[in-house]
């Protein structure tokens, strides 16, 4: 009979009250989060668009009108940076071009040199 | 009766209700403080699983090299996986354990993955040529140079895949095995990324005049396909069903979330060439209209082993659209692995994709 007793759960009032202060905590800790941690309220907003991306802003459409019009300077320079882009690719072409042909450089002198020492 | 004294105790069924809503108040709770656990967890989200280094650095461009648990370079033949542009590469290197790219540098091979990296306003005039006789070219020549080998095994997933085979189409001495996953080849098959583009506005999309696709109309094509994802309602209720889960199961669904919902802008100009000429109605691969900048792409010269792979349930690239790869490249072994787009490759189930693509590539040595 004393174990029944101390197995039985509180009573439902006592329960409700217990929850209650947990949900106390639990938006506490949320609050606390959101006052100190900036990606943290960046993370609860990608949560209450139904995603958990982490580290950036679920990608969302600009409200209408928000884009900038689009300046012509702004695209002639744009066209420019881009065709240094490619430039750098070239470039890059030339090196590993280079790098070809220091390598078979080494290669070729490696059998000359293994040639030498042929009996 | 005093307002001080106790109101009457509650009847048996208002208790069984009372009961009923404190389980759902701790349920709810509980699904909080989960998400506040997983929210405040760092991980290595969007970094990949598996330790790297640059090798090769162009514009937005990183190719990266898997390093072996001691921080060493792998041998063994290369391998280069090549994701798609618009979205991140992370997917194929996803967590430990479960990383396509690791399953295969553990297996004998030398892996390298392409980072195309995240395009920005002047890289709206990137075009096809750019990324296949340039960036993926380049990666290629900067593999063979550090290995000293003449071939590479090359690894194409979805839009990367495309990229692949037009490469290898261009440079076949240079390739010595191709795996193409989920890669739409006929683009005439409805269903998938290029119908719903289409339906969308990319028709209208300027090859002269091109934008930086904004990330977030990139990823209104993708939440078209996935029922359920393209509304607000939709996707919170899932989250909210999901938060049931263990935390560490979560963590694997973040990362998998910072994948699927990170899509990068993309640009114009490359959409607007590749609707043009690889779109519906134009489908110049099957064609066998497609050109590289003003080289034309002969289909013929692709001599080595390719392994095409589809995904029975792609909603992105319809299987059917992916197996006609077999109409052009007659040697082209087809796999069709039951799952979706993303989960043959990084899903629970993905191993008997991981499985046949080593077994394909060959055993070290044999493969190049």
């Amino acid at each position: 009979m004393a174990d029944e007793k101390t197995n039985k759960d509180p009573p439902l009032v006592e329960r409700w009250l217990a929850e209650q202060q947990q949900w106390q905590r639990t938006l506490l800790t949320y609050l606390d989060s959101m006052v100190k941690n900036d990606e943290f309220v960046v993370h609860l907003g990608n949560a209450m668009r139904g995603s958990l991306l982490a580290g950036k802003a679920y990608p969302t459409p600009p409200p209408p009108g928000a884009a900038a019009p689009e300046n012509p300077t702004d695209d002639k320079l744009d066209q420019i940076l881009f065709a240094l882009r490619k430039l750098e690719g070239e470039v890059q072409d030339l090196k590993l071009s280079l790098d070809d042909l220091k390598a078979q450089k080494k290669t070729k002198s490696g059998k000359k040199l293994g040639g030498k020492d042929d009996p | 009766m005093s307002p001080a004294e106790p109101g009457p105790a509650p009847s048996e069924d208002q208790e069984r209700e009372l009961e009923a809503l404190l389980t759902l108040s701790q349920r709810g709770r509980e699904k909080l403080e989960r998400l506040h656990e997983v929210l405040t967890t760092p991980g290595h989200y969007g970094k990949g699983a598996t330790p790297t280094t640059v090798v090769y650095r162009e514009n937005k461009l990183k190719l990266l090299r898997l390093l072996d648990a001691n921080g060493q370079p792998r041998t063994g033949p290369p391998v280069l996986f090549v994701p798609a542009p618009v979205s991140r590469y992370f997917i194929i290197d996803l967590l430990p354990g479960r990383s396509f790219a690791g399953h295969v540098a553990s297996s004998g091979f030398d892996v390298y993955i392409a980072d195309f990296g995240t395009p920005e306003r002047e890289d709206r005039f990137a075009d096809l040529a750019y990324y296949v006789d340039g960036l993926v070219r380049r990666c290629v020549r900067t593999v063979l140079n550090l290995t000293g080998e003449d071939r590479i095994n090359l690894v194409g997933y979805c839009l990367g895949g495309t990229l692949s085979l037009l490469y290898t189409a261009l440079y076949p001495d240079t390739v010595s095995r191709l795996v193409l996953l989920t890669t739409t080849v006929d683009g005439d098959v409805e269903g998938g990324i290029p119908w719903v583009a289409h339906r969308m506005g990319l028709a209208g999309e300027s090859y002269d005049q091109p934008r930086l696709v904004p990330a977030a109309e990139v990823k209104s094509w993708f939440e078209m396909l996935a029922p359920g994802s393209n509304s607000v309602v939709g996707r919170v209720s899932d989250l909210w069903d999901r938060l049931d889960d263990a935390p560490e199961r979560l963590r694997e669904v973040r990362t998998m979330a910072s994948w699927v919902d990170d899509v990068v802008p993309a640009p114009g100009r490359l959409l607007a060439e590749l609707y043009r000429k690889l779109g519906p109605g134009a489908n110049g691969l099957m064609r066998g209209t497609a050109t590289v900048g003003d080289r034309a792409v002969d289909f013929k010269a692709v001599s080595c082993p390719v392994l095409s792979v589809s995904a029975e349930k792609d909603t992105i690239a319809p299987a059917a659209g992916v197996d006609a790869v077999q109409r052009i490249v007659p040697q082209a072994e087809i796999l069709r692995l039951p799952g979706g787009h993303v989960g043959i490759v990084a899903g629970r189930a993905a191993a008997a994709l991981w499985k046949r693509t080593v077994e394909f590539l060959g055993t070290r040595g044999a493969a190049t």
